[in-house]
């Protein structure tokens, strides 16, 4: 038994509630049939019910199980509480959330008994999975959300739990979008041509049981994230090596789209194992901005992080290492790794070996930009700040420069092939250095004036 | 038994906390040390770091540096097992408004990890100790000030906690209620309780606490706790309705330790043995005093405080 899901349960699935919402869906659907599917079929209705009350507030209720808590003065003393992390997720995720998957279930029976009847057991089993799958994925993003807000205590505002929520509609929407690219008869929601069949590191797959498979696994992985919030929410830490495995299955899952490049650089001279290293690159670049961008720049972390080297245990630093900084050495490591293929393959034009290092150069830049400003006054704003620092760095400073006519001064901003070939590498990596030397003194001002005031 | 790396007699030991919020220095070099079965008044202005220098106790924070230990556990190491020693009452606490009473404690005992066999049983003698058991079938939120208080205490309880943390537990409550809450807390103490109590308001803390720790600007005020009350070496006070100036004479033959006396007033150290104190009374009525009143002393928690922040 688990309490919080019985907690949930005790206050989402009361009796009163439970007629109601069997009342109303039964209502509808039997309004529906006396249409005689002339305006909507039973299916139709049931399939958007499910969307409504399942992906839309179902992510509501999966954000509002933490945000909720922390609003009504509640969170610490489940913080507080033996209930562990894998417990409080489950209980939360499927306890806030019980009252939309009663209505739920009632919309999928209704769905799936048409689906049976009409395109056999199969195709039925096949939208089970689906439609089970875009529903935890939602609500697991919604709550995970909700998680990354809470550590970082940005959780006060009005519109919180609905941005959380957005972001579990979001995903659903992604799913839907890709799941309908691969519907036999199209779509009218992603104006895609139907795709039967996906090619995945060289081997043609039926796209619907790889997407069901690919949906399965990103679910298990947005689960395991919320673990691994709730963990760090409990005072409990995390290891590097979960985030290492995700990025060793993004990179993999990633990389196995190659094809999708065939179009492009292959004509520039770059083979399959270039393609591959750059969507891995391009992977882990992403990760680590959204990482960096989410997770809290700890000085206290960085000090004992510091210290740890310092005194000669690594080791001990490693196993403390943010999810961003494990993103990052990937990046870099794989951009190394893509230069290398490049320059054997003596890639002629553009994106060329110095446009890889560019991009390390930028990331390097970037990240260390997130860390200076969190350490500079008013922390609160740091992200805010350094986010704002990047558009004029990529948007507003080049449009000017365009304007100006000054288009050779491009590559100081971002990854542009020019001439002379070293000038974007070599000012790549200037910044690079400068905003890191930049964080690192920021960082050491800060602790030396922390330890003056204490001594004081 | 004691727990691993336990200092006996010591609950409580902090050293050299620091904890820094993004825009300031919360808590600054804080070093204090609570006995078990104590009750510790934690006082100071609002702001002052109470709540704070709290919530590191509960291990819901990390320090900036120093440490933190519960019952020899470091609140860095071992957080899950610190929580499990705890309960804890916030001083904006919340319930489960839409649950009964007892489904609240029965909510609280599940996730303290007591057996759903022996709930009902805890649920009954938290309800018993705070007084709601009349209330157990009425919803959470529709109790008044004073009852929500006491079923946030029972929720906090209900797994018998080593240490009990509240920050403002008297806050709002009318006077019947702080009385209330003082009767409870030295009862939680008689049962080994360590309570750690915050306010700003020295009065309601005059009735229960033990010793107080007083905190200004992040720093412990005089750098250490003051003993209110001796429970080992418990003081009385004597006092004559008609002077008599043998009355330190008086004491002393009868071998009673005399703090300081005069012609109307005696503070003595004296046992709390209830047959004791009536020999006493009964010898000092028979010399011919005049025998107005005799109670415990305590040393009052203002004079204290003042007496502390004046010397810092």
């Amino acid at each position: 038994m688990n309490p919080e899901f019985v907690r949930n349960f005790w206050l989402e699935l009361t009796p009163r509630r439970t007629v109601f919402m069997s009342v109303v869906l039964a209502l509808i659907f039997f309004a529906a049939a006396l249409s005689g599917g002339t305006t909507y079929k039973p299916s139709s209705v049931a399939e958007f019910l499910f969307y409504f009350i399942v992906v839309f507030w179902g992510s509501r209720n999966a954000a509002l199980s933490v945000v909720g808590e922390i609003r009504d003065h509640t969170w610490d003393s489940q913080r507080l509480s033996s209930l562990g992390a894998g417990t409080m997720v489950w209980g939360k995720l499927f306890g806030a959330t019980i009252y939309n998957w009663f209505g739920g279930a009632i919309c999928l029976a209704v769905l799936l008994a048409y689906e049976f009847t009409h395109q056999g057991s199969v195709t039925a089993v096949i939208d089970l999975v689906y439609y089970l799958g875009i529903g935890v994925i939602s609500q697991a993003a919604a709550l995970l959300a909700s998680l990354i807000a809470a550590r970082r205590r940005h959780v006060q505002s009005r519109l919180g739990a609905f941005a959380y929520q957005l972001v579990g509609v979001l995903a659903a929407i992604f799913i839907f979008a890709v799941w309908n690219a691969a519907d036999p008869q199209g779509s009218f929601f992603t104006h895609t041509e139907p795709t039967d069949f996906i090619v995945w590191w060289g081997q043609s797959f039926d796209a619907r049981p790889f997407l069901l498979v690919s949906l399965a696994t990103f679910a298990a992985w947005t689960l395991v994230g919320c673990y691994r919030q709730m963990r760090i929410e409990l005072k409990m830490r995390n290891g590097p090596f979960v985030w290492l495995a995700f990025l060793a299955f993004i990179g993999i899952y990633a990389a196995g789209f190659d094809a999708w490049l065939a179009g492009g650089p292959q004509g520039m001279g770059w083979d399959v194992v270039a393609r591959r290293l750059a969507l891995a690159m391009s992977a882990f670049g992403i990760l680590t901005y959204v990482m960096v961008l989410l997770e809290p720049k700890d000085r206290v972390l960085y000090r004992w992080m510091g210290g740890q080297i310092a005194a000669g245990s690594p080791d001990s630093a490693f196993l403390s290492l943010q999810a961003w900084m494990m993103s990052y050495f990937g990046a870099v490591a794989v951009a190394v790794a893509l230069a290398v293929r490049l320059d054997q393959l003596e890639a002629g034009s553009a994106p060329d070996v110095s446009t890889i290092v560019s991009a390390a150069g930028f990331l390097t830049r970037d990240v260390g930009l997130f860390v200076l400003f969190q350490s500079l006054p008013g922390r609160r704003r740091g992200d805010f700040a350094a986010v704002v620092a990047l558009f004029a760095l990529y948007a507003i400073l080049p449009a000017i420069l365009n304007g100006l006519d000054l288009t050779s001064a491009l590559p100081l901003f971002y990854p542009k092939p020019g001439t002379p070939p070293w000038f974007n590498p070599a000012a790549a990596w200037s910044e690079a250095i400068l905003v890191t030397v930049l964080s690192v003194t920021r960082l050491s001002a800060r602790e030396h004036a922390a330890g003056e005031s204490a001594r004081a | 038994m004691l727990s691993p790396g336990c200092v006996p007699g010591v609950m409580i030991e902090v050293r050299d906390l620091v904890y820094e919020y993004p825009s300031k220095r919360a808590l600054e070099s804080v070093t204090l040390s609570v006995a078990p079965q104590a009750i510790t008044a934690l006082v100071g202005p609002n702001g002052a770091g109470k709540t704070t220098l709290l919530r590191c106790l509960a291990a819901l924070e990390v320090p900036y540096s120093g440490s933190v230990a519960i019952d020899g556990l470091d609140t860095r190491n071992a957080p899950r097992e610190i929580h499990a020693r705890l309960g804890y009452l916030s001083d904006f606490f919340g319930l489960y408004d839409e649950l009964s009473v007892r489904r609240s404690l029965t909510y609280a005992a599940w996730s303290h990890a007591i057996a759903p066999a022996l709930a009902a049983a805890a649920v009954a003698k938290a309800a018993q100790r705070v007084g709601i058991v009349d209330r157990l079938e009425s919803k959470a939120g529709e109790l008044s000030r004073g009852l929500r208080q006491r079923l946030a205490i029972a929720q906090a309880i209900v797994h018998a906690p080593k240490v009990l943390l509240l920050d403002e537990p008297a806050a709002g409550l009318d006077p019947q209620a702080r009385r209330d809450l003082s009767a409870l807390l030295v009862a939680l103490k008689d049962t080994g309780m360590t309570v750690v109590v915050s306010s700003h308001i020295l009065a309601e803390l005059e009735d229960y606490c033990t010793e107080m720790i007083v905190i200004e600007a992040g720093r412990i005020v005089g750098g250490k706790a003051v003993k209110v009350r001796d429970d080992e070496r418990p003081r009385f006070l004597i006092e004559l309705a008609r002077a008599r100036n043998d009355l330190r004479t008086f004491l002393g033959a009868a071998g009673v330790e005399v703090v300081e006396a005069d012609e109307y007033h005696a503070l003595i150290v004296f046992t709390r043995n209830a047959a004791a104190r009536a020999k006493l009374v009964r010898d000092l009525v028979g010399a011919g005093f005049d025998v107005a009143s005799f109670g415990e002393s305590t040393k009052a928690l203002e004079q204290a405080y003042f007496a502390q922040v004046k010397r810092a």
